[in-house]
Parts: C-alpha cells; sequence; structure tokens
C-alpha cells in the first residue's frame, strides 16, 4: 500500500509536515512527485527528507525531463545518504504541460535505462563503469500505463523495465475496469505479475470537474463514462468520488497479480484515512 | 552490464575525423532524412525501429513510446501528430520485426549528434545494422 503526495509551489517545508500526518497509518512508502506536469513544486528529495523526518517512508520520483545523467546519478548518491532507500524512476511529462513551457526538456535517457543505470548504481558501479565505494541501497521502481495505445507496446515496456531491473510497478489510476483487466490478461500470460510487484493507482476525485481536468490535460488517463456520469449526476460529489474510489479498491484486491495499491490523493491528501477505513485496509 | 547499458566513449573524434564526417554526413543526409525523417543522431538504429527513424520522438525516447500516447496512437506533446512509436509498432508487426522492440536500447551517446552514422559503425563505435533477429522469451503469437 503506496499513497502519493504533491509537494506545494513553495519553499514551506510546514506545508509537506501537514500533508504527511495524514499518512501516518496503513500507508508503506508515500512517493513525492517531482515536478509533476512539469510545475515547479518543492523537490523531491527535499520533500523525502523531510517526511523522512516525521517517521514515513519515502519513495522519491525521478524523471528524465529536468537532469542528464549527471545530476541523476549525483541525486541518487545524495539520496541515498540522506537515509532515502525507493525511487521509482519516470521519462516525464513533457516541458510544455506545465507553467514554464521555454524550458529546454532533457531527456538524456528514458525511463527504462534510468531503471537499469539506478540498478547498476545499486550494484556499486557507475555508469561509466568505475566503482562506488559506498553504493547508494536503493530499491528501484517504475511506472505503467496500462490505459495508452497500443496495448502489445505496454506489455513490452513493462517487460523491458522488469528486465532493467524493476522491483515494483506503480500504475496510472483506474478509472476502467474493463481495460485495467485486458491489461492484467495480458500481463498474467506472459508471467510479468510474478517478477515484480505490481500496484494498482486508485485516485478519488472531488468533483466532475476535476475528472474532466484530469482527462483533457494530464497525459495517459483513460475514464470510463459510466464513472464520468456517476460524478456528473451524483448530489455529493465528493462523497460519490470516495464512494467510487473504495469500490475500484474492493475490485482490485480480488484481482489476481496485483500486490497492493497506489494511492493517489491529488490535492485532497485529507480523504487518505477515511478511503483506507472504508476499504477495510486499516482497521481502527 | 555496463557495456550493455551505454557505449564508453573510448574513441574521441578527432580533427581530421570531423572533416570526414561533414563531407559523409552531407552524402547521409541526402537520402536518410527524406527516406526515414533522419534526425542526425549519428547512433542509427533504423534496422531495430522498422526503418523508421525514432529520434523524430519530442522525448528522444529509443525504447519505445512514453505513457502518454493518446487516444488513437497521437503524440502526447503534438496531438495533431501519430507518436512514431506507434508507427514503428504497426510496421514492426507487419515486417515481423517485433523481437527489435523487446532489445534494451544503449543510453544514447550524445557526443555522437550530428555525426556520419556510417563513420560510426566503421569506426566500431555503433554496431552494424542488423538483418534479423530471434528472440525466446518474445511474446509473438503464432501465425
Amino acid at each position: 500500500m503506496t499513497a502519493e503526495l504533491g509537494p506545494p509551489q513553495s519553499a514551506n517545508g510546514d506545508a509537506v509536515r501537514k500533508k504527511a500526518v495524514h499518512f501516518r497509518k496503513g500507508v508503506d512508502g508515500v512517493n513525492i512527485t517531482d515536478s509533476q506536469t512539469a510545475i515547479v513544486r518543492l523537490s523531491s528529495i527535499a520533500a523525502a527528507r523531510i517526511i523522512l523526518e516525521e517517521g514515513l517512508e519515502p519513495v522519491i520520483q525521478m524523471t528524465c525531463r529536468d537532469r542528464n545523467r549527471i545530476a541523476i546519478q549525483s541525486d541518487l548518491l545524495g539520496a541515498a545518504a540522506l537515509g532515502i532507500r525507493n525511487v521509482l524512476c519516470l521519462t516525464g511529462d513533457y516541458t510544455t504541460f506545465g507553467n514554464q513551457p521555454e524550458a529546454r526538456p532533457v531527456f538524456d535517457m528514458d525511463a527504462i535505462q534510468l531503471i537499469a543505470m539506478s540498478r547498476q548504481m545499486a550494484d556499486g558501479y557507475f555508469l561509466s563503469g568505475d566503482p562506488i565505494k559506498t553504493p547508494p541501497d536503493l530499491l528501484v521502481g517504475g511506472a505503467a500505463n496500462p490505459f495508452a495505445e497500443p496495448m502489445e507496446m505496454r506489455w513490452i515496456r513493462l517487460k523491458k523495465k522488469i528486465d532493467a531491473g524493476a522491483a515494483f510497478i506503480q500504475t496510472q489510476p483506474v478509472f476502467d475496469m474493463d481495460v485495467f483487466n485486458k491489461w492484467m490478461e495480458g500481463v498474467r500470460e506472459r508471467g510479468l505479475h510474478e517478477q515484480t510487484a505490481i500496484l494498482a493507482g486508485v485516485m478519488p476525485v472531488k468533483s466532475a470537474r476535476a475528472l474532466e481536468y484530469m482527462k483533457e490535460e494530464v497525459p495517459g488517463i483513460r475514464i470510463a463514462p459510466e464513472i464520468m456520469q456517476r460524478m456528473a449526476d451524483a448530489a455529493d460529489p465528493m462523497e460519490e468520488g470516495i464512494r467510487i474510489a473504495v469500490e475500484t479498491i474492493q475490485t482490485l484486491r480480488s484481482c489476481e497479480g496485483i500486490r497492493g495499491i497506489h494511492l493517489m490523493p491529488l490535492l485532497w491528501e485529507s480523504v487518505t484515512p477515511r478511503v483506507l477505513r472504508e476499504s477495510t485496509l486499516i482497521k481502527d | 552490464m555496463q557495456s550493455d547499458l551505454m557505449t564508453k566513449h573510448n574513441k574521441p573524434i578527432g580533427p581530421r575525423e570531423r572533416v570526414v564526417t561533414k563531407w559523409m554526413l552531407i552524402a547521409e543526409d541526402i537520402w536518410k532524412v527524406p527516406m526515414f525523417g533522419c534526425q542526425r543522431c549519428g547512433e542509427c538504429i533504423l534496422s531495430h525501429t522498422a526503418l523508421i527513424c525514432c529520434q523524430r520522438c519530442p522525448k528522444r525516447l529509443r525504447n519505445g513510446p512514453c505513457g502518454g500516447t493518446r487516444d488513437g496512437g497521437y503524440c502526447e506533446v503534438y496531438p495533431e501528430k501519430r507518436c512514431v512509436w506507434f508507427r514503428i509498432y504497426k510496421r514492426s508487426r507487419l515486417l515481423r520485426r517485433m523481437p527489435f522492440l523487446y532489445e534494451i536500447e544503449k543510453i544514447h551517446d550524445w557526443a555522437l549528434e550530428k555525426t556520419a552514422a556510417w563513420l560510426n559503425v566503421f569506426r566500431k563505435r555503433i554496431e552494424w545494422p542488423a538483418l534479423w533477429m530471434k528472440r525466446k522469451d518474445c511474446c509473438e503469437p503464432e501465425r
């Protein structure tokens, strides 16, 4: 069971501490996003250190969009030195999505190569082949998107990430169970669910407008029309959003091959304890 | 392990080679750019990508599409354009070159940008183009 925390767009460390409070119970690891959708936020590693001091287990996210291999290796060494033990390797959303589209997109490597490089560092070698005196002790993971086309390429990418050394995989939020089940079938067929721990993403939404925003602006999200309809018709959209999230979690728990849930309460971290309680993931 | 991920820069490009590369690049660009959409990365993997230049991707991905492909196979960044990897996938299926897509490609050597790829092949910096590939763990359904 992992959850996601979005750092603030300011240098305010206390904002991170306030959000961290909601993840105290029932959550094994907390992801800290890395300037998600290319909007400048407090850095992932800094926020991870803050929540580490609050007693939580951070999972830093590392994208290929903003850093070259030298900076990435340097950051991984720094993260390990600060006591961070988990890293999620992503390619990253393009710069034009955020509030600074004039920035130069780096993309020195992609997620698969980043996973392989991080594993190599954890095993004791820099990318250049030189040995590292104190290797960073990191658990490396990747992300998967079951909803992009063509589906066969998603299976191939997942396989490549596992071959590169991903120990865990977190998926995009599931709003379309049919497509997700189809993807899981293919994953099971190829035996990939046994080679890595797959955590399915769940996102509780506050309103139909939030869902619209996700559909239009955020790349890689697919929403089933029934869910859109439910949120639009709901008398109390927040309650409906929680209900949908809890139902999704219940369905995913019985899905073979899913080892856990990755909760993404974007801008709504306070709802976490309630969702966990209602889906009986924690006992009160 | 290390050699699988990156080509170590053991033969730096000297001034004489830079002159040769300039002329060879003209000879290469004249057919590669219109035929394949070549982006002059100097580390050509056209034989792995069904002869479509994967470097046309705005993120310069060499291992497959990113997670942001839109419905219908359109690019996350330029929604009016088809994702290059979507086209590579379709053509690889057609030409039965799927095993290449299972290969983890090396991290791009950016020092080879704007150099002649064939020169890099002869100087043993990059591999020769591959005609065919067979993989045991490739999940190609038998036709």
